[in-house]
């Protein structure tokens, strides 16, 4: 801060020479923190996996309440090629259940699209009408009861209100979706600075132009993460979702996959489950830091 | 009463209570005021006196409990684009660069482009921040914030500004640099300025008349002309502190707020 306020004085030769170096080593700093960290979970990792071989070699455990880590990648394999019914046969089948794998995630990927789709859509609208207008007091409890419900509770509900189809699994998956979609929404409407609002009226904002140029982009940052959580929280549902003929879907197959005590296929499913909705988060965390660079910073 | 000038401000037997805990408690009042365009007021006061609730009743943040605030005869009713205000803290956007926080009040009055940017190049460079058009606010110091703040305020060219302790939290060299951009901008926009500051001696150098306001509720117990602010232009702001006049306006201003 310092070296900005000194270079209002003598602008060109300061920039030059102290705004692009440390930006560099600052950067260089970051890519020896990040290969830091890889080197970490590296690390860890295969001492998980190093664990995990031993306690299944060694035969501690049966195979069928924890198989050996080839077993699971084996089962991962076969999730994804055409393969013989089974050893020796003629019969070649397609993956699971007639579905790749990625087949089955990707089902899984778009009931959550659209059911999170549908939250934002309708959880941030109607968070700017509960956070600005006396609808927020009505609306609420209601909202918080939605909240707080587990979603396998009321599946069986929307199975008869919509069919065993895709249908209920979308809504289920929007139901668990907009509620912390609509809460953030309305935290981040509350949150506003009344200088804020207060600054832009006193420059001439309508009502209007109150609620587009400070209301929306200061809420922004929050309805970002209210989308984290969302698209968390569906992840966490999708099993529920696809309980019932949930084929293809991820969450069907694992919980198929364990009905039938295939239980290499259920690691590998969880495995699959797990390290998609990280990929999914992380998406949306960089999504996140380049729409509100200012977060935690002013 | 002398008929006021179009753009005079009048606060008319103003007063005002907050309500905690369900009891009313006044703040401010009865306060009766006149000010004239192109004057540069500045109001000092103990803190808690009600200093900020008498620029907030003018911004049109608040609502009188009693009494009217008039700017030309109009009852202010809600903040509006005439009355510009610098706040304590540097109230801008961090989702807008420096330049379109400076832009944001014409863009809202529909300005066009050009006529903005014009006006966004002439007010940062009175305030030295030209280099930092680009740059996010966050990315400024506390000094140059208040400084960008500012320019947003004077390029909405309002026609009274109100600024809230607005150099307050700044270290003293960015204090006097910044008093006397003011004085100079004061002199070339002939703006009317409300300027509320809680040291007595920004108050008697930067006034062209001294308010002093007691302890809660507020009233308006000292009200002084002051002159220093025309030498501004000719002597240097050392002499003028100096000068007998000065210091016997700051010890009165400074009985005013121990009494």
């Amino acid at each position: 801060m310092a070296l900005l306020e000194a270079a209002s004085t003598t602008p060109a030769a300061l920039r030059r020479g102290t705004t692009t170096d440390p930006r560099r080593a600052e950067r260089a700093a970051r890519r020896r923190t990040r290969l830091q960290r890889l080197a970490i979970h590296a690390g860890s990792l295969s001492v998980l996996l190093l664990g995990w071989w031993l306690v299944t070699r060694t035969g501690l455990v049966r195979p069928l309440y924890l198989p050996p880590p080839g077993d699971v990648w084996d089962a991962f394999v076969r999730a994804n090629t055409d393969h013989p019914v089974s050893a020796g046969s003629e019969r070649i089948v397609r993956g699971e259940q007639n579905y790749y794998l990625w087949e089955h995630l990707l089902a899984s990927l778009q009931r959550i699209a659209i059911g999170v789709g549908g939250g934002v859509l309708l959880g941030v609208p109607l968070g700017l009408l509960m956070g600005t207008t006396w609808l927020g007091v009505v609306l609420e409890p209601y909202l918080n009861f939605l909240r707080s419900l587990p979603p396998l509770a009321y599946i069986g509900l929307l199975i008869v209100w919509f069919g065993i189809g895709d249908t209920s699994k979308i809504w289920l998956l929007f139901l668990a979706a907009f509620p912390p979609v609509a809460m953030a929404t309305i935290s981040g409407v509350r949150g506003v600075r009344e200088d804020q609002v207060n600054a832009v009226r006193s420059l001439g904002a309508s009502r209007r132009q109150t609620l587009t140029a400070v209301v929306l982009p200061a809420t922004l940052p929050e309805v970002l993460t209210g989308i984290r959580v969302a698209t968390g929280f569906a992840w966490t549902t999708v099993v529920a979702a696809e309980i019932a003929n949930g084929i293809p879907g991820i969450g069907g197959l694992a919980y198929l996959a364990g009905e039938q005590l295939r239980t290499p296929l259920v690691i590998a499913s969880i495995l699959v489950i797990g390290l998609a909705a990280i990929a999914l988060d992380l998406g949306l965390k960089s999504l996140e830091k380049s729409l509100v660079p200012w977060r935690g910073k002013a | 009463m002398a008929e006021l000038a179009p753009r005079g401000i009048a606060f008319e037997d103003v007063r005002h209570h907050f309500s905690v805990g369900g009891a009313a408690v006044p703040a401010l009042g009865p306060v009766d005021l006149r000010i004239e365009p192109g004057e540069l007021v500045t109001i000092a006061g103990p803190s808690g006196c009600g200093k900020t609730t008498l620029l907030r009743l003018l911004a049109g943040f608040l609502s009188p409990s009693e009494g009217e605030v008039t700017v030309g005869g109009r009852p202010v009713d809600g903040p509006a684009a005439e009355r510009g205000v610098v706040f304590q803290q540097p109230t801008l956007f961090p989702w807008l660069s420096v330049r379109r926080n400076v832009e944001l009040g014409p863009r809202l009055r529909g300005v066009d482009g050009p006529a903005r940017r014009d006006a966004a190049r002439r007010y940062l460079d009175l305030v030295g921040l030209a280099e930092f058009a680009d740059h996010r606010p966050y990315e400024l110091s506390g000094g140059m914030q208040q400084r960008c703040q500012i320019a947003r305020v004077l390029a909405n060219e309002p026609d009274i500004v109100l600024m809230d302790e607005p150099f307050g939290a700044l270290d003293a060299l960015t204090r006097e640099r910044l008093q006397d951009e003011l004085l100079a901008i004061w002199r070339s926009t002939g703006r009317t300025i409300l300027f509320i500051t809680h040291s007595v001696d920004e108050a008697v150098f930067l006034g062209s008349r001294v308010l002093v306001m007691s302890p809660r509720p507020g009233r308006i117990v000292l009200d002084e002309r002051a002159v220093f602010t025309d030498h501004g232009e000719r002597v240097p702001a050392e002499e003028i502190r100096a000068l007998p006049e000065y210091v016997e306006l700051r010890e009165e201003v400074r009985r005013a707020i121990a009494a």
